[in-house]
């Protein structure tokens, strides 16, 4: 066995080292300056141009199949369109923390380094072939946030938070350890391709430790993308945690955790557990109303966002459950495709509407109530209407980006006879309906007295609501492009 | 041949003229503009007539694009003689409502009539729109503009008047969404289409399994999806609640166009898509509809009766209207569907009317109780001339344009089932009675409070208000005394969906066939070979995404 690595490995990894040299510069400048922050600018600009190296070494080098590390990390299509999300997430995050009052500190140069290194994290999570590496993501990933979730201007709650999602996710990991622990017991590898040639033996053996392991991964997975009933850290840490590191976990953690859930349901083997499908189809059922049922009663903006968030991942969930337990070959390619699109269009509408949060907050004071935004529509139409934009969007009306997604799903799961998750799904999304309109009614049809809030420049937060309302409407109208692009790239043909 | 895509210029151009009121400086000149440009979209939809061919039934003044083909989603439109009235009456109400909102919109008057104009795209939209997907998208999309204009400009309780509508009508849609999906699978699987397509003309050709005794059926259920949807935005007795909440919160022009189009969306849908597509659960389950749609006639009226308000008095009315227009579809005969076509655009015309009437005296006086009023003849003579007539036409008086459409429905339900026909007649007495009741009450006997009022002295209608009734009353004449000019644009297709309703299929003509008759495709021809042979290489090429890798 030649224990060499190619160079081809180390093509795949470029993304991963560009982004750990650059993330090593604005820290580097501050020790070597004597300690003297840099201007937050110059700090930005170096996590911009990191994050956009890392961006382009992906596109250029991800992709087609190739395997590296000896098969312990794959470049295909999912893992390019994932890092893709991942890394615009982040890109758009640094934007936020540069504006943002709560992560503006003599420690900027630090954040953004947690960032990159969190982003480094991720990349691992959606390129891994192997569970013992994806482990090794995820815990990258979540280290990095949780110093990044405690390093805020704000004392009690962030650091609340920070503990809260520090002491469960650690549970949760120690729960995914020994899940990968059993599966290696009974599978004997915990590579992705060996281990879902083995999946249907062993469920069709009724061999209880695999099933034991392999819901102990998943309830790790579940933890990281709060997914019911692991979803109660959501809302305390989502409201603790600093607005941009807010939307940076909303959307990337989430992004890149699903990617790793997709690639542990790649076999058509687990249709041999009923028991595992039907607890997968609930927690998917249940996080979907869980998240909506309680987003509707928030008062507070951010944690009505947090239950969301809830039930955008019972949508996905959906996907998921698709993927391992359709009845036909391929349908793990398509479940890919449709996940990916969701969580694009995902991450693009909660980025925005955690930006609308950030540009509010920083004026409102620290908790943003949605009441906050009466009369908004007319003190600031163009914010406003790029709010109502998305919150559409997340609600899922045609012809908008949110719509397309929801679509995409649901089609997959009519294909593949999931029926009642279907329409569980839609009725799902007419009940937040009802929340995802409260802000537009308060912004536009009451509070026509209410005194104009003075906003902050926060130019880079503003451009990211801005852009993310233009993306909704324009790739909702020409989503085509970006859905063949999609199928070519996870497909491997063009 | 020349090739002017007219559809897409009806449905965009209203688009088009919010997205330049929209740029405008303030609200000065949003009005007149708004009035130019609505009659500009008029104009252009009486192009219509030039290039439609009413001898055939096909689809004619076809555009069909490829939007979405991962998703088996085509831009895909045309007309034929169901939709080509809906049409005109979508744009024909719309310069009415601009001129007749002139006083009764005073605040953002802008961000008014860009909503008006989206919404007009939205609904010409959905009589357009042949791919069910597109068709979703608009039907969906019209949500949006409706219920800013109810939040936004509405009474007192306009948030839970607009919230009750948009949820109600949501909830009933997202169902159909899935059973388009649905379709959309069905079509791929089946032999002969073998590709993943939401065109409604190759749905039609799906022969979906129906067994008689069950409701489980893929066909029953498909049905009841869309019927479901359909049904609320008719609305149809037991789901009409949200329309009498979104009518009396709802600004006067907003209405007008609910009323008169967005109501047409929901019967239209049963023409268009329910009963074509699923004939054997529409004649199995047909008497479900004919029975609701019989007793909303007399609950509407029955309840219309009892209203102290004028403009909830008009909104039951609406319900038991709607009634008469599903009893004429589920009749299944050419009679009931010729009164139902016929019925839509009635009370388009003269419930918008109404609505407006009752706008106008409510500018006045704020007050739209009835008990308030009385003696207004002697006040307001124009305005009681112009109310009778209308009045007249609501309870389908003959010679008024309301008479042929009932007339023609209750013939149609009396060849269905003489037990409904019976049923519904009544419900033509209660309308005579609710209506002349409350005219009585409103125009006649001892002068109300508000009509004594000294210090506000009414004043009849102004020259705007005139002239935004006039058309209004011509049509319920033009369309009372010469129904033929009118219907002779639907007969064919009317004739030709009742002969064929259980394989129903249509044809196609592009603008070019249509002016260049000798080429006209005989009907029921589908697409000409070679156009339909590259839209499947297309499609197939471009398979669903969930559909990939097989």
């Amino acid at each position: 066995m030649n224990h060499a690595l190619g160079i081809s490995s180390y093509l795949i990894a470029a993304p991963m080292l560009a982004l750990l040299a650059a993330s090593l510069v604005p820290v580097m400048l501050k020790v070597f300056s004597g300690n003297r922050e840099p201007h937050p600018f110059v700090t930005t600009a170096y996590g911009f141009i990191a994050v956009a190296s890392a961006l382009g070494l992906a596109i250029t080098f991800l992709g087609g199949s190739k395997f590296g590390f000896h098969k312990a990390l794959v470049s295909d299509g999912l893992a390019l369109w994932a890092s893709i999300i991942v890394l615009v997430s982040g890109a758009f995050s640094i934007f936020m923390m540069h504006d943002h009052v709560e992560t503006q500190s003599k420690l900027f140069s630090e954040k953004v380094f947690l960032l990159l290194g969190s982003l480094i994290g991720m990349l691992i999570v959606v390129l891994s072939n192997d569970l013992i590496v994806t482990f090794l993501g995820i815990e990258t990933m979540s280290l990095c946030l949780y110093v990044l979730i405690a390093m805020s201007r704000e004392t009690v709650l962030s650091k609340e938070a920070a503990f809260k999602y520090f002491v469960l996710g650690s549970f949760a990991s120690a729960i995914f350890l020994y899940g990968i622990a059993l599966i290696y017991g009974t599978a004997g590898t915990t590579q992705f391709p060996g281990l879902m040639e083995q999946v249907g033996p062993l469920l069709e053996s009724r061999n209880h430790l695999f099933l034991i392991g392999i819901i102990f991964v998943v309830l790790g997975f579940a933890f990281k993308v709060s997914v019911f009933p692991f979803h109660f850290w959501t809302p305390d840490v989502y409201q603790g945690a600093p607005t941009p590191v807010t939307a940076f976990m909303a959307t990337a953690v989430k992004a890149a955790t699903f990617v790793a859930i997709l690639r542990l349901f790649q076999s058509t083997g687990y249709q041999h557990s009923v028991p595992l499908k039907e607890v997968i189809s609930w927690l998917a059922a249940l996080t979907m109303l869980v998240g909506n049922a309680a987003a509707i009663m928030q008062p507070n903006f951010k944690r009505m966002l947090a239950y969301s968030s809830v039930a955008h991942s019972g949508y996905l969930m959906v996907g998921v459950v698709a993927a391992g337990f359709g009845d036909s070959q391929g349908v793990a390619s398509a479940a890919g495709i449709v996940v990916l699109f969701y969580l694009l269009a995902y991450s693009i509408m909660t980025l925005g509407s955690f930006a609308f949060v950030a540009l509010l907050e920083k004026s409102v004071g620290q908790a943003l109530q949605v009441d906050d935004v009466r009369g908004l529509g007319r003190t600031h139409p163009v914010l406003a209407g790029c709010m109502a934009i998305v919150l559409f969007s997340l609600a899922g009306v045609p012809p908008l980006l949110g719509f397309f997604g929801k679509f995409g799903l649901f089609s997959l799961a009519i294909e593949q006879n999931f029926y009642w998750l279907a329409i569980w799904g839609v009725l799902n999304s007419v009940v937040s309906v009802y929340y995802y309109l409260r802000p537009i009614v308060l912004m536009y049809m009451q509070g026509d007295d209410a005194p104009h809030v003075e906003m902050n420049k926060q130019i880079m937060t503003r451009f990211t609501l801005f852009g993310s309302a233009i993306l909704i409407i324009v790739m909702g109208l020409f989503s085509s492009p970006i859905l063949s692009a999609l199928k070519s790239a996870i497909l491997g043909r063009s | 041949m020349a090739q002017m895509p007219l559809l897409s210029l009806i449905v965009f151009m209203p688009l088009l003229f919010a997205a330049l009121m929209a740029l405008m400086p303030g609200n000065r000149g949003v009005r007149p503009m708004a009035l130019v440009a609505s009659l500009i979209q008029f104009g252009v939809s009486l192009l219509l007539f030039k290039y439609y061919d009413a001898s055939t039934p096909a689809l004619q003044l076809v555009e069909q694009h490829s939007w979405i083909p991962e998703f088996g989603i085509s831009y895909f439109i045309g007309v034929d003689g169901i939709s080509l009235w809906l049409i005109l009456l979508t744009t024909f109400l719309l310069p009415i409502v601009v001129l007749g909102s002139w006083n009764a919109i005073e605040q953002k008057v802008k961000a008014f009539h860009v909503a008006l104009f989206a919404l007009q795209t939205a609904m010409l939209g959905s009589f357009v729109a042949m791919d069910l997907v597109l068709f979703y998208v608009f039907f969906e999309l019209s949500l949006v503009p409706m219920y800013f204009i109810v939040g936004i400009w509405g009474g007192a309780r306009r948030v839970y008047a607009s919230m009750k509508f948009f949820i109600y009508t949501m909830a009933g849609s997202v169902l159909m969404l899935l059973a388009i999906i649905y379709l959309m699978f069905a079509a791929r699987d089946t032999e002969g289409l073998g590709y993943f397509t939401a065109n409604v003309l190759e749905l039609y050709k799906l022969k979906l399994p129906f067994t008689a005794d069950g409701l489980m059926s893929p066909q029953a259920l498909l049905f009841f999806a869309f019927s479901a949807a359909f049904a609320i935005k008719v609305p149809m007795f037991p789901v009409h609640t949200w329309l009498p909440d979104a009518h009396v919160e709802a600004p006067t022009p907003g209405s007008v166009v609910l009323a008169g189009v967005m109501l047409k969306m929901g019967t239209y849908g049963f023409v268009r898509f329910v009963i074509p597509m699923f004939p054997e659960a529409a004649e199995h389950f047909g008497w479900v509809f004919l029975f609701l749609g019989a007793v909303g006639i007399v609950y509407g009226a029955l309840v219309a009766m009892v209203q102290p308000d004028i403009k909830k008095l008009v909104a039951y009315s609406s319900v038991s209207h709607m009634g008469y227009v599903m009893l004429g579809i589920f009749a299944m005969n050419t009679y009931g569907m010729t009164g139902a076509l016929y019925q839509m655009l009635n009370h388009g015309i003269s419930t918008g009317a109404l609505f407006l009437l009752v706008g106008m005296i409510y500018e006045r006086t704020h007050s739209r109780e009835i008990e308030k009023y009385g003696g207004l003849a002697k006040v307001l003579p124009i305005y009681t001339i112009i109310f009778f007539i209308v009045t007249l036409s609501s309870i389908a008086v003959p010679m008024t344009n309301g008479f042929v459409g009932e007339f023609l429905i209750l013939l149609g339900s009396f060849q269905a089932s003489k037990l409904i026909g019976a049923i519904a007649v009544t419900g033509v007495i209660f309308g005579a009675v609710y209506m002349l009741w409350m005219f009585k009450r409103v125009f006649f006997g001892e002068k109300g409070e508000l009509v004594r009022d000294e210090k506000h002295p009414l004043h009849d209608l102004s020259v705007r208000e005139i002239v935004v009734m006039a058309p209004l009353l011509v049509l319920i004449f033009w369309m009372g005394l010469l129904p033929n000019h009118f219907l002779k644009y639907s007969k064919s297709s009317i004739d030709h969906l009742m002969q064929n309703k259980d394989a129903y299929q249509l044809g196609v003509q592009t603008m070019g066939d249509a002016v260049n008759r000798s080429a006209s495709v005989l009907p029921g021809t589908l697409l000409p070979e070679t156009q339909e042979a590259d839209s499947k290489v297309t499609a197939k090429a471009n398979m669903t995404g969930a559909g990939v890798g097989r």
